[in-house]
């Protein structure tokens, strides 16, 4: 039973996948066939998810890094190809939200509320709360200490996982460690995305 | 063990990710060490120009910050290609594999020439799309072996693994532009600076003949 609605998943996905190819086959433009590639993108994670066990949700993220990292090396090396100068960018420069306190009321909220979730969760919706102050306030500064605290935490979280595995005994420090090393990891992530813009270290 | 490229010298647990050296894995594994060691230390050639009918030649200038940014990257293309040698996850093979496709294009993208450039994308999009059989071959193996481990299943005691995902992963392998097809990278070539270009061609072949030992498994 389990094994027949296995392999009918595996055809729709792989047929998904065919239908992609032959897309990206048809297609000559190049940034067309760029965009093209998320259609690819999906099926391969797909084939993964089908496994539908705790191994096969393990498995998905690191796919899932792997192809978004060859898709921003590929967008960076599509703009240099076409002369594409970096576009600057300067939030939503909308007067209404840049003045008025509701953006603040509503990240401190998203912030507060990432928090207590913790884990990739609460970094998410802390993060969205930090992308969404940024963008409504064009926020220009130096952000380079905030990756530096992301790299930081993310040394943490591993630092966890090496507890877990040699000193299983003292696992509470290591969850602990693990939960705000993530929280914070992937809460300043987020917030970077968009406000580094490729400046300065050039 | 029977179907291991040799009896392991030392197996490296981590929960069930394992790393084990046989003596097969253990030589691909020192020769992308050495050749990283030597991407390390050394320095870009210079490409030279030389006009037909005459002596004027010309050799290409590099910049520190590309020369910088490609030995890095080369350095990440040995480190992945490391991991790929030694791991003894299916899975984590297929990750490595894909990171030296990555990197194999990151070590010509840095260089300003629209040719280079232009085979860096086109191949970039071939890799990208290598992804989908590539994880595919590895979620069959744990669909129909219920196990990743590559200990496991030369054990011979798990169900056999079924031909198309031995097919899947080594499509995959080849579409991350892996030997015996990388001549289709050749345009990629025409970068200068010679120990990171090979870096790319060495790793691939190491990857190859690392996926070979993969499929003899199960």
């Amino acid at each position: 039973m389990m094994w027949g609605q296995y392999s009918y998943g595996l055809l729709v996905v792989l047929i998904a996948a065919a239908i992609a190819f032959i897309a990206l086959a048809m297609e000559t433009d190049d940034l067309h066939r760029f965009l093209l590639l998320d259609l690819i993108e999906i099926p391969s994670l797909a084939v993964i998810a089908l496994l539908g066990t705790d191994l096969a949700e393990a498995l998905v993220l690191p796919g899932l890094t792997v192809g978004i990292a060859e898709q921003l090396a590929l967008s960076q090396i599509y703009c240099v190809k076409e002369r594409i100068s970096a576009n600057p960018v300067h939030g939503l420069n909308i007067e209404v939200i840049a003045k008025a306190d509701a953006p603040l009321i509503i990240s401190i909220f998203l912030v507060v509320y990432g928090l207590i979730l913790s884990g990739f969760t609460g970094g998410g919706v802390a993060g969205l709360g930090l992308v969404f102050f940024f963008m409504s306030r064009g926020y220009k500064e130096d952000l380079n200490l905030l990756e530096m605290a992301s790299g930081i935490s993310w040394a943490v979280w591993i630092f966890a996982f090496f507890v877990f595995m040699f000193l299983p005994q003292y696992w509470y420090v290591a969850l602990m460690c693990a939960a705000v090393g993530i929280v914070l990891k992937v809460t300043v992530k987020m917030s970077l995305v968009g406000t580094m813009w490729g400046k300065g270290d050039e | 063990m029977s179907n291991l490229a040799g009896i392991p010298y030392y197996v490296l647990e981590f929960g069930d990710e394992l790393v084990y050296f046989t003596p097969y894995t253990i030589t691909l594994f020192l020769l992308a060490l050495t050749f990283t060691i030597f991407v390390l230390v050394s320095r870009p050639e210079r490409q030279v120009d030389i006009a037909f009918g005459g002596d004027a030649y010309t050799t290409k200038e590099i910049t520190i910050s590309e020369m910088r940014f490609r030995r890095f990257m080369a350095i990440a293309c040995g480190l992945a290609s490391m991991g790929a040698m030694v791991t003894g996850d299916i899975f984590n093979f297929t990750l490595f594999t894909a990171m030296v496709g990555i990197t194999n294009v990151g070590i010509v993208a840095a260089v300003k020439s629209p040719h280079v450039q232009n085979a860096a994308f086109q191949y970039g999009l071939v890799a990208l799309t290598a992804t989908v059989p590539l994880f595919g071959g590895a979620a069959v193996y744990a669909a129909a072996t219920g196990s990743l481990s590559m200990i496991e299943l030369a054990k011979g005691t798990l169900p056999a693994v079924p031909f198309v995902a031995k097919a899947f992963l080594v499509l995959g392998v080849i579409g991350e532009g892996m030997a015996p097809f990388y001549a289709a990278k050749a345009e990629m070539f025409r970068a200068p600076g010679a120990p990171y270009v090979i870096m790319c061609s060495l790793s691939s072949l190491l990857i190859f003949l690392r996926v070979i030992e993969v499929v003899m498994l199960g």
